[in-house]
């Protein structure tokens, strides 16, 4: 199934057979589910956002059209359900929900080193969750997707420009965000040197 | 719109690298010559360069599985997941206590009347109730008459989803069913058939999403892998894990514990060799392999004969040059004995 495209591996799926499901979730379940994260903030959701937008890929395979980009229907799905999860009362992010960087640290980075780096990811995190969802929403996909501003626009389903200004506007605050903290700022350019 | 403006909101997209051209080369050039702009650039290139610090998250390896079991549910057909009917569950729990109530209340009220001795009892020697009859059975549903059951509840037993059941009102008779969730130890000898069916069962029909199936056979590999306690049964109900179960983790664990047993239980069930054959053809993690061919290594070792069909499966190993480098000194290795007996 890996020398197969992305196209190649729906068409079989829309044929009826689900084969294919683990490879595509091999591809994209972790975009999917960084995505999810950043996001909503939540391990939990993120989980639960990941599976609802495959099991919906392949009971809804027929709604993907041959032609388009099988990353750009995954992310309008997942952006949906995010969108979704967040409108319930009781799903706002919380301040105090800080989803914690376990990512295993080079044996030969010191404690320090270690320490330092996740708290820059709490801080970007924490920085991200200040923007507006929509604004969250076309940074990420742009930023740690690389997708295109028309790809976020048809996700987010407005214009192009729209797109242009949400990620504007969302460098705008992160830049002070980041940047506020002179100390906290240096240490994460420090980290990254 | 000024062109600090417009090339301000190009910013992000001259970070990403997708822009075009003219309007690449445009906005660096009035990067060069507006001090603000070029200000804002740096920082807008701090800024995203800040974020690239944030590190992805692997996805928890149970997502996939869970992914996987509602999509393709077929796969795992063979091993039958321990879902409860809904209709039946309560019933089944219902009669579970109830006979567990009714066993104890038979013990304690079918012999003669109670009379206290005056002096201290003590308990010479425990002796088992010879040529007695089971009466207690795991079993998914029962009922029983009132008559059966004690009236002494013991502990809080958790009780839920009460129903009253009222068939025959003109019959004198009512019936109150429910869940109930008790916890039961059952105690024995290893080679008791009522324990090795028991953990057989545990062994395949586990709540899949539950660590209790590896667990179980890591129990199960503690007691059965000593030759005394050597159990047909048990090994075909590992082999059937090792078939069906979609975790590699699992087959690995129950090909391990296969490779432990002692060989002549291995080589007496038909099933479990076919599963260990199957499993080095066809299994695609290499330790499951691996420990297969050495599970019938030990059985060609112990001079147990191998089939022409495990024979020939071995030499495919051997000729394979796209396997795992072990597997096929392993299987020439088995090869081996087996020629020399």
């Amino acid at each position: 199934m890996k020398h197969l495209s992305d196209q190649e591996l729906m068409r079989i799926v829309q044929g009826g057979d689900f084969s294919p499901a683990s490879e595509i979730y091999d591809r994209y379940s972790g975009r999917i589910y960084n995505f999810a994260l950043r996001f909503l903030k939540s391990a939990e959701a993120a989980e639960d956002a990941t599976q609802e937008v495959f099991v919906k890929m392949i009971k809804h395979a027929n709604q993907f059209q041959g032609d388009a980009k099988l990353s750009t229907w995954l992310f309008s799905i997942t952006a949906n359900w995010c969108r979704d999860y967040l409108r319930k009362a009781d799903n706002k992010v919380k301040e105090s929900e800080d989803v914690l960087v376990t990512l295993p640290a080079p044996a030969d980075q010191s404690p320090d080193r270690t320490l330092e780096q996740r708290e820059n990811a709490l801080r970007i995190q924490r920085a991200l969750q200040e923007l507006t969802a929509e604004q969250r929403e076309a940074i990420l996909l742009s930023r740690y997707q690389g997708l295109s501003y028309a790809e976020i626009a048809q996700i987010a389903g407005c214009s192009e420009g729209a797109v242009k200004t949400r990620v504007f506007r969302a460098m705008e605050t992160l830049k002070k965000l980041l940047s506020v903290d002179a100390r906290g700022g240096d240490r994460c350019l420090n980290a990254m040197s | 719109m000024s062109e600090c403006h417009v090339v301000r909101e190009s910013l992000p997209l001259l970070l990403a690298e997708s822009l075009d051209p003219a309007s690449r080369e445009t906005a660096h050039r009035h990067i060069e010559t507006c001090a603000a702009c070029g200000e804002e650039w740096l920082s807008f290139k701090d800024t995203w360069q800040i974020l690239g610090a944030l590190p992805a998250v692997a996805v928890p390896a149970r997502a996939r599985e869970r992914f996987l079991d509602e999509v393709m549910p077929r796969q795992q057909a063979v091993v039958v997941p321990f879902h409860r009917r809904p209709v039946v569950r309560w019933v089944a729990q219902a009669a579970g206590v109830v006979l567990v109530a009714g066993a104890a209340y038979f013990t304690g009220h079918r012999a003669a009347p109670l009379r206290l001795f005056s002096q201290p009892a003590t308990v010479a020697a425990l002796r088992p109730l010879v040529g007695a009859q089971p009466v207690y059975s795991i079993a998914e549903t029962r009922v029983l008459p009132a008559t059966a059951v004690s009236p002494n509840i013991e502990g809080r037993p958790d009780i839920q989803h009460v129903q009253f059941v009222d068939a025959d009102p003109s019959d004198g008779q009512i019936g109150v069913a429910f869940d109930l969730t008790s916890h039961v130890t059952v105690t024995g000898s290893p080679t008791d058939k009522s324990m090795v069916r028991l953990l057989s069962y545990v062994l395949q029909n586990e709540e899949k999403t539950s660590p209790a199936r590896s667990q179980a056979i890591d129990w199960v590999r503690q007691t059965y892998s000593q030759p005394q306690y050597a159990n047909t049964e048990i090994a075909q109900a590992l082999a059937g894990i090792l078939r069906n179960e979609q975790r590699e983790g699992v087959r690995i664990r129950a090909v391990d514990t296969l490779q432990k047993l002692p060989a002549r239980v291995t080589s007496n069930g038909e099933v479990t060799r076919d599963a260990l054959i199957d499993a080095l053809k066809n299994d695609p993690n290499p330790s499951v392999r691996i420990k297969a061919v050495e599970a019938l290594s030990k059985m060609a070792g112990s001079g147990q004969a191998l089939d022409a069909e495990a024979v020939d499966s071995l030499r495919q190993k051997v000729a394979q040059g796209d396997e795992n480098l072990y597997v096929r000194v392993k299987a020439a290795e088995a090869l081996s004995k087996i020629h020399q007996q």
